[in-house]
């Protein structure tokens, strides 16, 4: 039972990062713009939120420094690939590659000092840990909680507003979007900096509310599991959550059959994620229905295109 | 994407090394010599200030600068990788450097190859595997450290329940692990270790995390054998005793902190270099593996919640390890499912310590990969 309950309350721990760069991918990827850059934009949110702590900032006005500065690398990324339309794949690792330098650089005096950061809800109310309930409670953050509502507030702007509407129109037929009267450039622009807010949220997160300290290339390939994610969820933000607890669970399990010493193939377990990620995409072309994959993804649009 | 830098952390297979001891052939009875004047440059594979494992060399290297008052350069950022390592230590050599301090192992190989082409430039090889005349590889028994941190935390506890996470289960990990399991029981033949591998160098969010895990098994002390100080952060936190690995860490658990098992390499690197440049300098010929005695292994500063009665305990097993009269992995000793490694009156030798795959009795956890 202990085992249980201590498994269920870290699965939100491991998940949240995950969501939140994965939803910034779907708003983005669902605009047409296939963004690759997430380790990137995670890497700058986590260093510029760390630096904001440990330079006497509130650990809530962090997260915010954090998503700036990623939205400031995003806005990077949205000139070349919107504006100069340039190659997406090509732009998106270069911007993995400029988050990982810059930070290095720039983070240099920071690294290995910790700091305090975002409070659980068990010291935020003074919980008392005595039920299963109150211990599962206790040690979630006001960002997981918020969590929940985030994916449905999203899923129901891209799914069911006339504005998520224009937004997907532009990912699916751009050419179309146009000439119904969608500025196909500002909406891709405005769905990379939004990718970037929410990408620089998820390492901000991982600095600021997991770990509390910030070191070069912690982001430790989170961005790449985002991508996969997004996959996963075949561009849907609700199925995002779902399969990031799936991921989140199967992670956080690893570690704790270990310290009961049980017998597990260790490795292979790690590897789950990207299996089911596999599975799914295999899945999905086998059964030959729509993906979910937005049909103008990674192209680039120009207007005397049209036709 | 970040595996290749991350494996430079020393530890990686250093079980090569037995290779290493049986391919090497003997070195020359020939002291080295320098030609010109002395020049050293340490090569780093990441940023000198990683708050671990190249900080912990970086703080050799300054000692070097310092007391031997020899220019000493640093380059940073040079991947494990046999041509971009060639052409640093090619433009060195031309600029007339003459020795080279390698500082992961990933660097071991190319460093090798650069020692025969320049037979008059000495080569330092961090927790490298090949050694020659004018090459030493170097490293530290920090199981002896690991050792002493056990008697801190079997003191400490109250649980008999103790924890440590660590990287990847490899030989020099392995023996920390071990080692620090052992030193706890010397206290008291009940307490049970909690060893879980994080299964990467340098993920302070997952060995946040980790740290978690080992708490919720009702373990009362917590150490980490990885550079990050997110898990002492979570001891901090919990209330739990926290000990840390390579640097100082007290400023992480400032109140619950019990120790750091920390390298200091100067007391390897300034004597080797002051012996090179004397000109009467012998490399090794299996390399240099020194422990407690020569003090490249030590602990950090005892905490504040660190008993004398601990201390005195600390002392009496640091001063038997030196004496060697008491060597953590001396016989009897079991594997964890009970097999005896070594019987009473034994010890493990150097090339069954490097290739150490398995956790002994008094451990739970579970070892990735069994060969």
């Amino acid at each position: 039972m202990d085992f249980l309950i201590g498994w269920i309350a870290i699965i939100p721990n491991y998940a949240t990062p995950l969501v939140l760069a994965s939803l910034g991918l779907i708003i983005c990827e669902r605009a047409g713009i296939l963004n690759l850059g997430a380790e990137g934009l995670m890497a700058v949110g986590a260093m510029s939120a760390a630096i904001a702590v440990l330079s006497g900032g509130n650990p809530w006005a962090a997260l915010v420094a954090g998503a700036a500065s990623a939205m400031a690398l995003a806005f990077l990324f949205g000139m070349a690939t919107v504006v100069l339309r340039a190659d997406q794949t090509l732009s998106g690792l270069a911007v993995v590659a400029i988050g990982l330098g810059v930070t290095g650089v720039v983070g240099r005096s920071y690294v290995q000092k910790t700091f305090v950061g975002i409070p659980n809800l068990g010291d935020i109310f003074a919980l008392e840990r005595d039920t299963a309930v109150a211990r599962i409670v206790a040690v979630q953050d006001p960002i997981t909680l918020a969590l929940p509502v985030m994916v449905g507030l999203l899923w129901w702007w891209l799914m069911r507003s006339r504005s998520g509407l224009r937004l997907r129109a532009v990912g699916e037929n751009p050419a179309a979007a146009d000439v119904a009267g969608v500025d196909v450039q500002i909406v891709q622009l405005g769905a990379v900096l939004a990718s970037g807010l929410l990408c620089g949220l998820a390492g901000a997160y991982l600095s600021v509310a997991t770990s509390h300290v910030w070191v070069e290339g912690m982001v430790a390939s989170r961005g790449w599991v985002a991508v996969a994610l997004v996959i996963f969820a075949r561009w849907n933000p609700a199925r995002a959550l779902v399969g990031a607890l799936v991921f989140g669970s199967a992670d956080a399990l690893v570690p704790r059959l270990q310290a009961v010493g049980a017998d597990i193939p260790v490795y292979l377990m790690m590897t789950l994620p990207y299996l089911l990620t596999l599975l799914v995409l295999v899945i999905g072309s086998i059964s030959g229905r729509r993906s979910g994959e937005p049909a103008f993804l990674g192209r680039i649009y120009l207007r005397q295109d049209k036709h | 994407m970040t595996a290749s830098t991350n494996m430079q952390r020393r530890r990686k297979c250093l079980v090569a090394i037995t290779a290493a001891l049986l391919a090497s052939a003997a070195t020359g009875a020939h002291a080295f010599t320098l030609e010109g004047p002395p020049k050293v440059a340490f090569i780093y594979a990441s940023s000198a200030q990683d708050g671990g494992w190249n900080e912990a060399l970086e703080a050799g290297r300054k000692a070097v600068e310092e007391q031997l008052q020899v220019p000493v350069a640093v380059t940073e950022n040079i991947p494990e990788e046999a041509t971009k390592l060639r052409a640093a230590i090619d433009l060195y050599v031309k600029r007339g450097f003459n020795i080279i301090v390698g500082t992961t192992y990933g660097y071991s190989a190319p460093m090798a190859e650069a020692a025969k082409a320049y037979p008059n430039v000495a080569f330092l090889s961090a927790s490298g595997t090949e050694n020659g005349p004018n090459m030493e590889s170097f490293y530290a028994r920090t199981y002896q450290g690991w050792y002493l941190a056990g008697v801190a935390a079997g003191q400490a506890t109250k649980t008999k329940k103790i924890g440590i996470l660590a990287g990847f289960p490899v030989g020099v990990v392995n023996w920390d692990i071990n080692s620090f399991a052992l030193g706890a029981r010397s206290v008291d033949p009940t307490i049970e270790t909690v060893a879980v591998f994080t299964n990467s160098w340098w993920d302070p969010v997952k060995e946040g995390q980790v740290a978690q895990a080992i708490l919720d098994q009702k373990a009362d002390v917590l150490a980490t054998n990885l550079s990050a100080t997110s898990a002492l952060d979570a001891a901090e936190k919990a209330g739990v005793p926290a000990i840390g690995f390579q640097l100082d860490m007290s400023h992480a658990a400032p109140k619950t902190i019990q120790t750091s098992v920390v390298f200091r390499w100067e007391q390897y690197l300034v004597p080797t270099i002051k012996e090179i440049i004397d000109g009467n300098w012998k490399p090794e010929e299996f390399g240099a593996f020194e422990g407690l005695d020569k003090g490249v292994v030590d602990l950090a500063p005892l905490g504040p919640s660190v008993t004398e009665e601990t201390k005195a305990k600390i002392e009496t097993a640091r001063q038997a390890i030196i004496a060697g009269t008491l060597d953590p992995f001396q016989g009897p000793l079991k594997k964890q499912d009970g097999t005896v490694v070594v019987e009473a009156g034994g010890k493990l030798d150097d090339a069954a310590l490097w290739s150490m795959d398995y956790f002994v009795e008094g451990i739970t956890g579970t070892m990735p990969a069994k060969q």
